[in-house]
């Protein structure tokens, strides 16, 4: 039974309720990191990642701390510094234990913070009712919809790289280039995606 | 003129999504019906003025490596601010926006203009600055969203337009935003270079 | 080094400590227009879906499979075949149900022979112009009749403003099962064989939302029985 809801959640998350196609969240490193496949790739592991640690951190501190207290209409403030506190954190223990990875995502972490999906899931782990203080199991929930929906990211990301590395040498007429070509292919790409809300789950 | 200059560049010279390509994701989450996309506005640059009017007015005492996290700060309370007046006094726009209204703290305009503008400049411009940039956003924004409204819905400020016709729903989702946005850009792209070719 | 981490720290908690204590301020003044307003809207709906109904008592409220239930009861005197007078009981509750986007959160009333009273959305976030037409106004008024002022004179004119997705409810009968039918059209005429059908309309390419409405009444009815098993002893007088 509960296996079962954490795979609706995965599966709504990443294709029915795409975070970038169908919900028009982190439409920023969307456009600014997909015109390399590997690089695509790099952004969205990192994307997951932290969108993971966001969702398993501000529900207990949206829980514990701004409920009890009634300051719930502080959410917006202490979510978005937790973010930014939190890719800061990330990025300094990637580069003193793996400098390797560092050196695969380390240009993309700062993006972070701006993108608009990480703000988004925190927000939506509220609102969609597994916050609800009486919900039970309602953090594994949240770290479910978390990753989902930085997992549906990089799905779109890679999959718009792919499409873009292929553009590179199509004959475009010269005003459709560059971002105007990218919304046509995400929108063809989003009307693909809509195939998915038929799905039953 | 340089004050005129500074409220109008946000409308084609330097509009904040077609030129600078910035705020995409609330221009085209929020566009699905003109009324929103009004409110969207109001709230977006109510935050962007008081932002710039603030930043500007502390940019000689805040040290450079706090910038940001600073910035982040107001930038945070004047959305809750927002939030807090429309849940109270337009609870139906509130209902309709949803987590539009806490996401416009990553809306990069503001941050982009803190960055760029409000912390170089006086507290008079950078606030005639964030009323230009505020319309120039609005201006796109409504216009996507009356394109969508219409051809999406069949209405237009939620009065139905032709009676029994039905729409072509696919504008009101996401692929309609994309391809809409997609069609302004072409545009602004075919205009601008046929003036420079002049 | 030392004024290297006090210093801005000093500077920061600063900054925040200012704007909380403004937000907080904002916060206060906001707060009771937001608690009027819900009040009021709580009131409204109560009394769309339990109509001529006399609410009795508070809101109640109890654990149901792990998470809270809210519902109402009320009371209506009516007068039987027989010309005797007797008092039906109704219930309101509150449901909700995962639609498109987000849940859809319905305030139902059904009366104690399982019939919907009434049902209104409380809260959506639908697609617009699909999912959200739940919360749609039958109106025939267009953009052009706006301009010349007021409404024309058109068919169902009577029914000109009324929310025709959640009115389809009443009536129909949560002991069955509810049915929706893809007509895509609804009119007043509708009414009857719909009824005879146990079953609604169908918003146009919105059938998850329809669905999800359905959903939502049959776990809240099934759970306002739960509720009320548990409720039972505390009040003796609420026994059937």
């Amino acid at each position: 039974m509960e296996i079962k809801v954490f795979v609706t959640i995965l599966l709504s998350t990443i294709f029915i309720n795409n975070y970038v196609l169908a919900r028009i969240l982190g439409l920023c490193p969307f456009l600014g990191v997909s015109r390399k496949l590997g690089s695509a790739v790099g952004m969205g592991l990192a994307v997951i990642f932290v969108m993971t640690l966001t969702s398993f951190i501000t529900y207990p501190i949206y829980k514990y701390v701004l409920v009890p207290y009634r300051v719930t209409y502080l959410t917006t403030i202490v979510f978005i510094l937790v973010i930014a506190a939190l890719v800061q954190l990330v990025e300094m223990v990637i580069e003193k234990t793996s400098p390797a990875l560092y050196q695969a995502l380390g240009i993309f972490l700062p993006l972070i913070t701006t993108n608009c999906a990480v703000l988004g899931v925190a927000v939506l782990n509220l609102s969609s009712g597994f916050a609800e203080p009486n919900v039970s199991m309602g953090l594994l929930k949240s770290v479910t919809q978390g990753f989902g929906g930085g997992a549906g990211f990089t799905l779109a990301l890679v999959i718009m790289a792919g499409i873009r590395e292929r553009l590179e040498l199509a004959d475009i007429p010269e005003n459709l280039k560059g971002v105007p070509i990218t919304f046509i292919t995400a929108g063809l790409l989003a009307l693909a995606f809509y195939g998915f809300s038929g799905m039953k789950i | 003129m340089r004050h005129w200059k500074e409220l109008v560049k946000g409308i084609w010279s330097r509009n904040p999504q077609l030129v600078l390509g910035l705020a995409f994701c609330p221009t085209l989450a929020v566009s699905t019906s003109v009324s929103n996309a009004l409110w969207m506005t109001l709230a977006a640059t109510f935050v962007l003025v008081c932002s710039n009017l603030l930043i500007s007015s502390i940019r000689k005492i805040v040290p450079g490596h706090l910038r940001i996290p600073l910035f982040i700060t107001i930038i945070a309370s004047f959305v809750t601010v927002v939030d807090l007046l429309l849940n109270a006094y337009q609870p139906e726009v509130y209902r309709s926006l949803g987590i539009f209204i806490p996401l416009i703290v990553v809306n990069c305009i503001i941050l982009g203009r803190a960055e760029e503008f409000a912390q170089k400049n006086g507290v008079f411009v950078s606030v005639l600055d964030g009323i230009g940039m505020g319309i120039g956003f609005g201006l796109t924004l409504t216009v996507l969203a009356a394109v969508r409204e219409v051809l999406g819905a069949n209405s237009l400020f939620g009065y139905t337009l032709i009676p029994g016709m039905e729409p072509a729903t696919a504008m009101v989702m996401a692929p309609g935003a994309f391809f809409t946005l997609a069609l302004m850009l072409w545009a602004m792209n075919a205009v601008n270079s046929r003036s420079k070719r002049k | 080094m030392m004024k290297d981490i006090i210093k801005p720290t000093v500077i920061l908690t600063a900054i925040a400590l200012i704007c909380v204590f403004l937000l907080s301020h904002v916060e206060k003044l906001t707060v009771p227009v937001i608690a009027k307003r819900a009040k009021e809207s709580r009131e409204q709906a109560l009394a769309l879906v339990l109509p001529g109904f006399t609410v009795t008592g508070d809101e109640k409220r109890a654990r149901v499979d792990g998470s809270d239930f809210t519902w109402w009861e009320g009371e209506k005197k009516v007068e039987d075949a027989i010309m005797k007078e007797k008092t039906v009981k109704g219930f309101a509750f509150l449901t909700k149900s995962p639609g498109y986007s987000g849940d859809i959160e319905t305030m139902v009333g059904v009366d104690e022979n399982g019939k919907v009273t009434g049902l209104t959305v409380i809260s959506q976030t639908e697609t617009p112009g699909l999912g959200a037409r739940c919360v749609e106004v039958a109106s025939r008024e267009t953009l052009w009749d706006r301009f010349r002022g007021g409404i024309p004179v058109r068919d169902f004119a009577d029914e000109a403003r009324i929310p025709w997705f959640q009115n389809q409810f009443e009536g129909l009968d949560t002991k069955k099962k509810i049915g929706f039918m893809r007509r895509g059209v609804w009119n007043p005429n509708m009414r009857e064989s719909l009824l005879e059908k146990n079953a609604i309309s169908a918003i146009t390419g919105a059938t998850i939302t329809s669905t999800a409405v359905i959903a939502g009444i049959e776990a809240g009815v099934a759970r306002l029985a739960k509720a009320r098993a548990t409720q039972a002893p505390a009040a003796p007088g609420g026994a059937r």
